[in-house]
């Protein structure tokens, strides 16, 4: 079974001109977790193609928005956010995207044999990165899962449809609060609840 | 729907409620006369937004959330976080919690391959092998019911170790369950071997070939059925696995068929596990003495759920709320094999193919 490769670190390195964050960790019973930064998004085709060359497996794409450190507000609410970013020059990931609760971070995980390469791609707000699925066909429903839920944009996905969200619900729904009842589109909720009040009402 | 070239393909759609499919889930399927030409699947009508609460919850609520996300593998979801948990921390569990691990997952494997198997019979409509499977699985109900309290939702797993443990009469117990499964699978699995109503419906259909399984990152006995020898048990073992021997069947065909035999072999697997495991059991605590705090770090973590390798990906800052937890069931995956399976196979053909992958809809969903 294919595993890392010793050398993986200087192939990444040499797929990614613009420069790496590498860092690996082996468990007790031998198999490594290696993590690797992109200092610029535009390299995660070349270091794919890498990747694909080794037999990788692409197993999962995870994004998040990581939050501005120290700061405890992140972007849930709708009202408000923008008011709430820090006036100060932001923390800066890896690469040189701002940190500050709006900026992404997209994580390909990648396995090979038993082991994990995860690649780390950091997108400032607004961003947009290409779509893996032309090289990784296991790329398809993660990447359409991605562009529902957070406001980034996946270039040359060849299948752009909504995976799991119905067309009319507005795109990225994981970064705002929505009501349950809104989510479940549950007319009865506002009518249940002025049953209670008016229940209540009447009871004192 | 326009209908793709020809006038003589039309679409029929099957789901998202339907007979034949147990969990929700809308195919259009494009077909020429009995024959299906194209499918295109639609999903998201258990989607739930799971994700969006676990980031809601501190770490420690997020083992119970996560068993929640599904029903036939509630015990790999929390077994996967716990180990995502304990890597960012740096704990090592005692070698009794190892062991332990390992019987709550195989019993979980036992069971819900056995329903996988009985509903194949089920659609072939061999509905006394399918009463029969699934009083089969009834043994392993019964365990779980025994040993955990629960039929289902084991609440097995916790940070640091299990929340439960074997004494000299569930031992017992356990053994005796085996000793009565183990003849009783081996008759099941010598007619599902032999049965021609099973081989009729089920040899040679919804084929995968090893470089489509390849393509499409299947996982699990789907991998498996075509050749793939991969089985995170061995890959990378975790808990006790690297202390045990693990056999990881494989099959060629990649049919119907072949996915149900790898499942069947692997009851026997997991039988021989449970054995070993009870007999290798060592004394010692089941869990760490506290509760530890989760630092700030970032963790993978995989298993060999029932379906295949379930992946986590944890993300702490150091608060009680998880900063990101990403999980991708082996379900995921498979789905994307359906389109080159279905193609090609009869309509009467598409409830057993899409049954074949063991589809879970909750866990894809989330």
């Amino acid at each position: 079974m294919t595993r890392v490769p010793e050398d993986i670190r200087a192939r990444l390195d040499a797929a990614a001109p613009a420069g790496i964050d590498y860092e690996a960790t082996v468990s007790p019973q031998g198999a490594v977790t290696a993590w690797c930064g992109l200092a610029n998004s535009e390299d995660l085709l070349s270091v794919g193609e890498t990747l694909l060359r080794l037999g990788a497996r692409l197993a999962m794409i995870s994004a998040l928005q990581p939050p501005a450190p120290e700061e405890e507000e992140e972007q849930e609410t709708e009202e408000g956010a923008e008011a709430d970013k820090p006036t100060k020059e932001p923390p800066k990931t890896f690469g040189g995207t701002p940190l500050d609760g709006t900026s992404y971070e997209i994580d390909y995980h990648f396995v090979l044999g038993g082991d994990f390469v995860t690649i780390t791609a950091y997108l400032p707000a607004g961003g947009s990165i290409s779509s893996l699925t032309p090289m990784f066909r296991s790329a398809d429903w993660p990447e359409r899962e991605i562009m529902e839920m957070y406001a980034i944009v996946i270039r040359d996905h060849p299948d752009p449809r909504r995976l799991f969200l119905d067309p009319a619900i507005e795109s990225a729904a994981l970064e705002r609060l929505i009501p349950y009842s809104t989510l479940v589109n549950a007319a009865s909720t506002k009518g249940l609840w002025d049953k209670v009040l008016a229940a209540k009402g009447s009871a004192s | 729907m326009t209908a793709a070239g020809a006038s003589k393909t039309y679409t029929i759609p099957v789901g998202p409620l339907h007979v034949a499919l147990e969990e929700p889930m809308y195919f259009h399927f494009d077909v020429e006369g009995e024959t299906v030409r194209d499918v295109d699947i639609r999903a998201g009508h258990v989607h739930r937004g799971v994700e969006y609460l676990t980031a809601k919850r501190s770490i420690y609520q997020n083992v119970v959330l996560v068993e929640r996300i599904c029903a036939l593998c509630s015990n790999s979801h929390p077994e996967t976080f716990v180990m995502a948990c304990e890597q960012i921390a740096g704990l090592e569990i005692p070698e009794r919690a190892a062991y332990l691990r390992v019987i709550a997952a195989e019993i979980k494997r036992i069971a819900s391959h056995l329903f996988n198997l009985g509903i194949l019979a089920h659609l072939t409509g061999y509905d006394t092998l399918f009463m029969h499977a699934m009083q089969v699985r009834e043994i392993m109900q019964d365990v779980k019911e025994t040993l955990f309290g629960n039929r289902m939702d084991i609440g097995a797993m916790c940070i640091g170790g299990v929340r439960y443990d074997l004494d000299a009469e569930t031992t017992a117990y356990l053994n005796a369950a085996l000793d009565k499964l183990a003849p009783e699978a081996e008759a099941l699995a010598e007619t599902f071997r032999s049965n021609r109503t099973i081989l009729r419906r089920a040899r040679g259909v919804g084929t995968l070939s090893h470089n489509q399984a390849i393509a499409c990152a299947v996982v699990g006995p789907v991998a498996r059925a075509c050749g793939l020898d991969y089985d995170v048990r061995v890959a990378a073992p975790y808990a006790a696995y690297d202390r045990l021997k693990v056999d990881v069947p494989t099959l060629a065909d990649g049919d119907v068929w072949s996915r149900a035999m790898i499942r069947m072999a692997e009851i026997g697997v997991s039988i021989r596990l449970l054995r070993d495991c009870l007999r290798d059991l060592p004394g010692g605590p089941t869990r760490l003495p506290d509760r530890p705090d989760i630092p700030a770090g970032r963790a993978m973590g995989k298993c060999e759920a029932p379906r295949g390798e379930l992946v986590y990906f944890l993300k702490t800052n150091g608060a009680d709320e998880p900063e990101r937890v990403k999980w991708r069931v082996p379900s995921f995956p498979n789905w994307d094999a359906l389109a080159f399976m279905l193609r090609g196979a009869k309509i009467a053909d598409i409830a057993i193919i899409v049954n074949s992958i063991d589809p879970c809809v909750s866990c894809t969903e989330r």
